[in-house]
């Protein structure tokens, strides 16, 4: 489960917002789910007998109002904090990867190196990361609305047409991972996929430098 | 058969409203199976990508505009003339377009299967430019368009037929302070499908043109944006939802009073609260276009954070009227209480997801798909069925059977449970919506399976529901005035009422008049 595990030291940030907001969702539902088991419970029918006809309680309609205010007042202070620290694009990364979008599959270009890398629905292309070192991914559709997701590191954007998107990835452990098109773009979007191979600095420098044909 | 045609009495044509959407549910329903079977099984082969993409189009779209919205539509329209106490709705004529508009609509959506192509493939989103200049350039697309524009001219004819009842032909003593929570939840819903449902009947235009006449709003290779297209649909899309969902609190907000044998508590609340919700619900819509990266995503997340407030005074309002009550689980009740514990889930969720670094995650993501369902599904769908239970002895004149009522519940409790719960962890776990077929990764596989089998439970549940529509209808045991010892003035009249409603109306002194006159 990525959220429990993520793989980018992006991903970490937005795991912890995912921790909180899982930890908040289900404190919630635990105090909202006994109080209806306990009014269920305790006042089903008994008899024909009339119950009290209140209508209204001001402290505590009041307090039905501030609770959830201070509580979402938090919550939007985490979903700041987190998406200021994920949106943050460094000045000098590492690597530089061009990304085409196109119905269906991708295309990767690094940045000075003159490597490209073509996909097909049939032969998803592999995108290459170093770990621990900041690719920015400089993102772009060619046709229709995309979009682009690594769930193990729990970030997507949109590649709308029109428009070139900026952001960092940066790996935390070699691996392979899954990548995909999560914005509904036609007949094959389901297999508009790719590939994540994050491999050490060494290899990463080996395989840029042999123009992407040594083996990683 | 002529008097159904040409009727303009609200009652029938709230009657013909329910009635077609029960037809579009039942379709919606099958094409959900579909899917299902479908998504059953890794690289599954019972439809094709083309016939599945057509599928899952068909079933939101229908789901959207042809069942959830417009039964709500249907019962305001049978309904809140009763309940103010007046004869018919203030423009029947325009009614009895607007209903025939709907269904004219709906079979518009439909008749795309038949065209050359087949039916519109372009999800209920419709999203430029893969709706414009490549994707879906056959008739069906087209067919899409003309119905959904005709539906959100519907739509825009009930709201303002809704409005001018509401605020004209309430009967003497009825203010608006008097008025039963239901009727005030269809006033803002009204008044929200006003504001929004324009911008949907533009984008639509501009969609056709795009597509038949050479305008450039969403093709960036002209000026035009395809961003554009995204504000536009959402700035309807998203008070869609409330729209959605605010008649089926009213209902929830009836329906738990009368069973737990008190006043609604904190009516100004909840009338505020509708109001602050529809309100608020104007400001969210960008909090769909998180992941676009040109959105104020802190000012959107933020309005769409503050809507939990209002929405949370709503539970706190129901769980303190049945707060010391005298609580009958009777099948209305019962799916008053489903809808309580499936839409909390709805909501905690929808919390989580108004926060954009969880959408970079989760959205288009099943994760996003169980979220809604646990809304539309759980949560409005849940309270359609208690509304249909509570005031079907008043529309038809006999009762449906509680036992198969309440057999019917506990199917689709469960059967909706296993089949969305699932899906939370599907998105979590990486599968993306709207794929035909996935790989055998992770827990995908075994997930899925739950989910398909979920949906099979509800399908037995929905049967049940027919063969209790049947057998009630054979076994006619008659409901009389007021079966469940209701507040409002629909329980003061005849069931069904007569063709003007009221022969005579008892006095009015609190938003709970049949309950006075009974004391």
């Amino acid at each position: 489960m990525p959220v429990f595990d993520p793989a980018s030291a992006q991903g970490n940030v937005l795991g912890g917002v995912w921790l909180i907001f899982i930890a908040g969702a289900l404190f919630v539902a635990a105090f909202v789910y006994g109080l209806l088991i306990y009014a269920l419970a305790k006042w089903r029918k008994r008899g024909e007998g009339i119950p009290p006809q209140f209508k209204t309680n001001t402290f505590w309609e009041i307090t039905g109002v501030i609770i959830p205010l201070l509580m979402v007042g938090g919550l939007f202070a985490v979903t700041l904090l987190g998406e200021y620290r994920v949106d943050a694009v460094e000045n000098k990364p590492y690597a530089v990867v061009d990304a085409g979008a196109f119905r269906w599959s991708w295309q990767f270009k690094y940045a000075g190196s003159g490597i490209t890398v073509d996909g097909t629905p049939d032969s998803p292309p592999t995108l290459v990361l170093a770990v621990g070192k900041t690719t920015q991914i400089d993102l772009h559709s060619a046709d229709v609305v995309h979009a682009f997701w690594i769930p193990a590191f729990l970030f997507k954007r949109d590649a709308t047409p029109g428009y070139t998107q900026h952001f960092d990835v940066t790996p935390t452990r070699t691996g392979t991972f899954e990548g995909k098109c999560v914005e509904f773009c036609g007949l094959d979007h389901a297999r508009m996929t790719f590939s994540v191979r994050v491999v050490s600095q060494a290899a990463y420098d080996r395989w840029v430098s042999s123009g992407g044909t040594a083996a990683l | 058969m002529i008097g159904w045609l040409t009727s303009t009495n609200h009652k029938q044509i709230g009657i013909l409203y329910m009635m077609t959407t029960l037809f579009f549910f039942l379709i919606a329903g099958a094409l959900a199976l579909v899917i299902r079977q479908q998504l059953a099984v890794p690289h599954n082969g019972v439809v094709t990508a083309h016939a599945y993409n057509q599928v899952f189009t068909l079933h939101g779209t229908a789901m959207i505009f042809l069942v959830v919205a417009p039964f709500a539509f249907g019962l305001a329209n049978y309904l809140v003339p009763l309940q103010i106490g007046a004869p018919d709705m203030a423009y029947p004529r325009l009614n009895a377009l607007s209903v025939w508009l709907f269904i004219l609509g709906g079979i518009t959506i439909f008749l795309g299967v038949f065209a050359q192509g087949g039916a519109a493939d372009t999800g209920w989103t419709a999203y430029a430019p893969l709706s414009t200049i490549i994707e879906g350039s056959g008739a069906g697309e087209d067919l899409w368009l003309v119905g959904v524009l005709l539906n959100s001219i519907a739509s825009i004819m009930v709201a303002i037929n809704l409005t001018a009842t509401i605020f004209l032909f309430r009967c003497p003593g009825m203010t608006m302070w008097r008025m039963p929570i239901f009727t005030w939840e269809m006033l803002a819903t009204a008044l929200l499908i006003l504001m929004a449902f324009p911008s949907l009947a533009a984008v639509i235009c501009e969609l056709l043109l795009e597509r038949h006449y050479g305008a450039h709003f969403f093709n960036p290779s002209y000026g035009g944006d395809p961003i554009l297209y995204e504000h536009l649909f959402w700035f309807f899309g998203h008070p869609e939802v409330y729209v959605m969902i605010l008649p089926y609190f009213g209902i929830v907000a009836e329906i738990v009073a009368v069973f737990s044998r008190k006043p609604l508590f904190g009516y100004t609340g909840m009338v505020l609260s509708a109001f602050a919700i529809a309100g608020l619900s104007m400001g969210v819509w960008a909090h769909h276009m998180f992941t676009t990266g040109v959105i104020a995503n802190g000012f959107f997340s933020g309005m769409s954070f503050l809507i939990a407030v209002p929405t949370g005074v709503k539970y706190w309002n129901w769980i303190g009227t049945m707060w010391k009550g005298n609580i009958a689980f009777r099948v209305p009740m019962l799916f008053c209480i489903g809808f309580l514990f499936n839409f909390l889930i709805g909501g905690v969720t929808g919390v989580m997801i108004a926060s954009p670094p969880i959408d970079y995650h989760a959205e288009d993501s099943y994760f996003i798909v169980a979220h809604f369902h646990y809304t539309l599904g759980g949560g409005a769908l849940f309270a359609a069925f208690a509304a249909v239970y509570f005031w079907f002895p008043k529309i038809a004149g006999f009762k449906l059977s509680e036992r198969l009522g309440s057999l019917h519940f506990w199917l689709m409790t469960v059967g909706f449970n296993v089949a969305f719960l699932p899906q939370f962890v599907l998105g979590m776990e990486g599968m993306p919506r709207r794929v035909y077929t996935y790989g055998a990764t992770g827990d995908l596989p075994w997930l899925n399976l739950l989910s398909t089998i979920g949906a099979w439970i509800m399908f037995f549940g929905v049967a049940l529901f027919a063969l209790n529509l049947l057998v009630s209808y054979f076994a006619r045991e008659a409901a009389g005035d007021d079966p469940w010892g209701g507040y409002s003035l629909e329980w003061a009249t005849t069931s069904p009422p007569p063709e003007f409603n009221f022969h005579a109306l008892p006095p009015i002194r609190s938003e709970r008049p049949v309950w006075d006159a009974r004391q």
